[in-house]
């Protein structure tokens, strides 16, 4: 590796590291009044007021809840739609995928309306349920996409070759096809994770106001003034994230070859 | 062991005008190996899908002792399954490999680590059960994905072109190797290859494939040596056709008139074939020799390759070495010996 590159990849670091840094100084601070560069006073009173807080516990554990459960219901419904799409050629493909990828390219608030509406009339808005429905439309795309990618690179002969062994489809799929797809399954239950617990707006549209999660809070206390809470309540979204990231990482770096039989 | 009785199977892929197999019939004796050679789109590996229950007939039947298995899924009929890819699980190591199957059927720890071990000493790998698929070579992979096929018992085995990618040493000896022990265990096999001399090697009968249908069944020393019919023939690497009309032991083609030895049954139109390492070059003329003028000459190590134009004919020649040499655009004499002429359909 050249030195250029070495100083690119650390000012890259940097670059993604500052807000985050600031993050934490802030969140720890107490008394820190310009000019000057650092705060006189450091206290983790902050965190800890705002981990007390009934709501923001709450909260936490409606924002995993939700992620958790929209990954997994992206997942069930993502999985056939993707190896449909990923292994077969049929009439009507390409309208399948413009259909599929739409979410992504209209605007957010115009999905959010038009599923208030919908929502309002089916008697899903306000619950849980109707947030996590909402949230599937941005994450279903990733998820499809990610796992129609691992498809088009895979080889049904490993099915087959289960089978005529006397293993059932039931037993097909768990011991194999889903040990085969495992790296491209965790990379898709993340992006689905990830965009669900990022979601602001779908939620608040949706859950009207009754489904506080993590980013709603955070939001409200970003308007309310307060950085150092704001900055605590920051550095606690950002955990799940990065501990799952973290557990993950290993399936991350696997090579888009390793799924075809390796000779 | 098992026998296997296919009847009148047909096959058609949506939007294809032709049918992949049609009204294809045959049986397989207990223990027996059946080879299906064909060009690829003759049909034949669609014919082991059909087997397996990989795919569905369109109509017809397929018996195991005389039972249809046609209702079965594939993971209930006991047909395995070996392909050119080796498809072993790569998320497990060798031994789990072979005993995915007994495993999944359900047999205890123990048992199946005493059958893998049994399998891998069959196939010529004792004590492998630790390494990974990753490290083996291609043909330590195929010898796997047999143990694995073979580990469960099964009642047929159906071989997909398994060794046609393959070095061609480590092809000769899995040949050799899947025949013994096919033989040993005496499991009813279905291979489907499009090299001929491995269909040769390796079959009790073969069967020659020609767009879904067979043009010939028969011992391969029988299809070799008298092919039935000229699609047979060509199948058979015989090249050289000669029609005329044929009466008291003799052929008048239109290159001359020829000696035959084996007489067909009655006068008249008839076409004989000879193969191409019967057939003799020389520079003078002589009994049952055309006029001809060479075309090409290959020089193949053990045979020299002759390709010479008699008249509008292109006759192919195989001259054992040591042969005389010919040059291109050599006048000669190419002789078709009366005893190795024989009658084609």
């Amino acid at each position: 590796m050249t030195r250029l590159s070495q100083i690119g990849r650390w000012a890259l670091y940097l670059l993604l590291a500052a807000p985050l840094a600031l993050f934490a100084v802030y969140a720890f601070s107490t008394r820190w009044f310009f000019p000057q560069l650092l705060p006189a006073e450091w206290t983790s009173a902050t965190l800890a007021r705002v981990l007390g807080d009934g709501r923001v516990i709450s909260a936490l554990r409606d924002s995993v809840a939700m992620a958790g459960g929209v990954s997994l219901l992206a997942m069930v419904i993502g999985y056939p739609a993707a190896r449909v799409l990923g292994l077969r050629q049929f009439r009507g493909r390409n309208a399948a995928w413009l259909v599929l990828f739409l979410p992504t390219v209209v605007p957010p608030l115009a999905v959010g309306m038009g599923l208030n509406i919908l929502f309002l009339q089916l008697g899903l808005a306000g619950t849980l349920a109707g947030v996590m429905l909402a949230h599937l439309v941005p994450a279903l795309p990733y998820v499809v996409f990610t796992l129609a990618g691992a498809f088009a690179r895979y080889d049904e002969n490993y099915e087959f070759q289960a089978l005529v062994l006397g293993a059932s489809p039931a037993r097909t799929f768990w011991s194999v096809s889903l040990r085969l797809l495992a790296p491209s399954l965790v990379v898709a239950g993340l992006f689905a994770f990830l965009i669900s617990w990022s979601q602001y707006l779908l939620t608040l549209l949706i859950g009207s106001g009754r489904i506080i999660t993590l980013p709603v809070l955070l939001f409200s206390a970003a308007a309310g003034g307060n950085p150092a809470t704001t900055a605590a309540l920051a550095l606690i979204f950002l955990a799940p994230p990065l501990v799952i990231i973290a557990a993950t990482a290993r399936q991350l770096n696997q090579r888009p070859g390793d799924i075809r039989e390796q000779l | 062991m098992t026998n296997v009785n296919l009847i009148a199977l047909t096959k058609t892929y949506p939007g294809q005008p032709h049918a992949v197999l049609q009204d294809f019939s045959l049986a397989v004796a207990a223990g027996e190996l059946v080879t299906l050679l064909g060009a690829s789109g003759s049909g034949k590996s669609t014919l082991l899908k059909l087997i397996a229950g990989l795919e569905q007939p369109d109509a017809g039947d397929i018996q195991f002792d005389g039972a249809s298995i046609r209702p079965l899924p594939p993971h209930r009929r006991g047909a395995v399954f070996m392909f050119q890819k080796s498809y072993l699980f790569p998320f497990l190591n060798v031994g789990d490999n072979i005993g995915f199957g007994l495993k999944v059927q359900g047999a205890s720890a123990h048992h199946i680590r005493g059958e893998v071990a049994r399998v891998l000493h069959l196939i010529g790998l004792p004590g492998s059960e630790r390494r990974q698929p990753g490290q083996l070579s291609g043909g330590e992979q195929q010898r796997v994905a047999l143990a694995r096929a073979l580990v469960t018992n099964p009642k047929l085995l159906l071989l997909d072109e398994p060794l046609s990618s393959l070095d061609t040493e480590v092809r000769l000896n899995l040949q050799a190797a899947i025949r013994a022990i096919q033989r040993e265990l005496g499991i009813t096999t279905v291979l489907v290859t499009h090299d001929l001399g491995e269909a040769m090697a390796m079959s009790d009968r073969l069967a020659l494939l020609s767009h879904g249908r067979i043009v010939a069944l028969d011992r391969p020393e029988v299809l070799f040596h008298r092919p039935p019919s000229q699609a047979a023939a060509q199948f058979m690497g015989v090249s050289t056709f000669l029609t005329g009309r044929q009466s008291a032991g003799c052929l008048e083609t239109p290159h001359g008139r020829l000696q035959v030895a084996c007489a067909a049954a009655q006068a008249g139109a008839a076409t004989y074939a000879i193969r191409p390492e019967h057939i003799r070059l020389q520079k003078a003329a002589g009994e049952n020799a055309l006029a001809g003028c060479v075309l090409d000459c290959v020089f193949r190590g053990e045979y020299v390759e002759y390709q010479v134009a008699v008249a509008d004919l292109d006759v192919r020649v195989r001259m054992p070495m040591p042969a005389p040499r010919y040059e291109r655009g050599a006048q000669v004499y190419v002789r078709l010996p009366a005893e190795h002429l024989f009658a084609v359909a």
